[in-house]
């Protein structure tokens, strides 16, 4: 028989912001020059929003088990980095939507999006490493080295459009320069809110896991490890019937 | 630092550079395969000779970038795990251990990177004006490869997945270092901007040298 887990406050939290943001993202008022594809805009930037926080948390993750060697600072910084690279991935796919109907191109070698794209291939890169070492205090130290180094590469995918002027608009926000009118502002910020609660609620769930993970890759060592002199059998001895 | 520690990572430089001297593999292997890259890019892009001075440069850095991983990937890849427990039982330091590898790897990829410059400018013929700048650019892009695959090989050491897996580590990383190397040589006679990238090539240079002195030990008790 199975046990269903009832939803907590934050799942809750989550699909109701995730509603919320819906509904002022398709009521917020439509941009004359890019028609309904400026909607996009609303699931593109707390997209990307996510991965920078997810990557960022598991930069402090991994130094914080460095300093501590404690393994739940690792299975933070592997459960954020998991949903980084899910976030990444969505976002560079809404982009490329956005960029059809905008530019007419899905793919522009924009400093931005390809900046972006390396980014994901870093951190798939600190998932396929996680992935190849079994031993979890191994995996732990050697991930979270890879983890510190991550941030060589988040400096300039966000400073990209600053430093090349390509296509890609500059950063969303930026508190001196705000060209947004005030409904779509909201409604963007708004977005930005209620996909954070998602990011902090399946990053609680996906470190639930990686509690359960661990404990049963601890149980099953302490049960199946082989036992000094198991090899060795006895001898025979007169059995041979010579 | 002490006397103690510079006497460990030049005794550990000098045995890395001892392997190359014995086995030849940048000279014999890695130079020659990086040339052919050089020499089959006009063949799949087209031999007009405009594209080619425009798309030097870029060229003679993909390849130094790539080959120069796997450089960097072998020289720290070639030790056994016996010989890794010994380099640990003798008491050598983790710091002066990484600083010695980076040192070879890098001495190693700076004399890739002028062979592989002197035969990109042969056959793309590329202006050779404020090439100046490339007395900074080449080690500085030889000192960051070196460093970032004398890491990812102690991260992947002993890993049954390890040598597929470094370079999916390495390269995407070496990417600010790429992008400072070209767009220096690129900006060069602008408004200056060539030092902002310079700066930024010093900073990822730094970085990785910070991240690899204060995560060796750490790295070392897990091989």
């Amino acid at each position: 028989m199975t046990s269903r887990r009832r939803p907590s406050w934050l799942d809750i939290a989550a699909v109701v912001a995730v509603v919320g943001a819906l509904v002022f993202a398709m009521t917020s008022p439509r941009v004359e020059a890019q028609g309904d594809s400026a909607r996009m805009l609303f699931i593109h930037v707390p997209t990307i929003w996510l991965a920078y926080l997810a990557f960022a948390v598991t930069f402090i993750a991994s130094i914080a088990y460095l300093v501590t060697k404690k393994l739940n600072w690792d299975l933070i910084a592997g459960s954020s980095a998991e949903i980084g690279v899910v976030f990444t991935t969505v976002a560079i796919i809404g982009g490329m939507i956005w960029g059809k109907a905008t530019w007419n191109v899905y793919w522009t070698w924009d400093a931005r999006l390809t900046l972006t794209a390396i980014m994901l291939f870093v951190y798939i890169g600190y998932l396929a490493l996680r992935r190849a070492i079994p031993d979890p205090e191994a995996r732990a130290r050697r991930s979270s080295v890879l983890g510190i180094l991550g941030l060589v590469q988040l400096i300039p995918v966000h400073f990209s459009v600053t430093w090349w002027r390509t296509l890609h608009q500059t950063n969303t926000f930026r508190p001196r320069d705000i060209q947004m009118d005030g409904p779509i502002l909201a409604a963007l910020l708004i977005s930005v809110a209620a996909f954070t609660v998602v990011y902090v609620a399946l990053l609680r769930h996906r470190y639930e896991l990686a509690q359960l993970d661990l404990a049963a890759h601890e149980a099953a060592a302490a049960t199946e490890g082989p036992v000094a002199g198991d090899a060795v059998s006895a001898p025979s001895i007169g059995s041979s019937g010579a | 630092m002490s006397d103690h520690f510079w006497r460990q990572a030049l005794a550990v430089a000098r045995r890395d550079l001892d392997r190359e001297r014995h086995s030849g593999e940048v000279a014999w292997v890695t130079i020659p395969f990086g040339a052919i890259a050089l020499l089959l890019v006009p063949l799949a892009v087209g031999i007009n000779q405009d594209v080619l001075e425009r798309i030097g440069t870029g060229m003679l850095f993909v390849v130094v970038m790539l080959f120069g991983v796997l450089t960097a990937v072998r020289r720290t890849n070639i030790e056994t795990p016996a010989q890794r427990d010994a380099i640990a039982l003798l008491g050598v330091d983790p710091v002066a251990e990484f600083t010695g590898k980076s040192m070879a790897t890098a001495v190693l990829l700076l004399v890739f990177e002028v062979v592989m410059g002197a035969v990109a400018v042969a056959l793309y013929g590329l202006d050779l004006s404020g090439w100046g700048w490339m007395v900074l650019v080449m080690p500085l892009t030889a000192i960051g490869l070196a460093e970032l695959g004398t890491l990812s090989g102690a991260i992947a050491a002993s890993v049954q997945a390890g040598p597929a897996l470094v370079p999916l580590l390495v390269t995407p990383l070496a990417v600010p270092l790429l992008l400072g190397a070209t767009q220096t040589v690129e900006s060069i006679g602008g408004d200056g901007g060539n030092l902002s990238w310079l700066i930024l090539m010093v900073i990822v240079v730094l970085v990785l040298a910070i991240v690899g002195v204060i995560t060796a030990r750490p790295l070392q008790e897990t091989r």
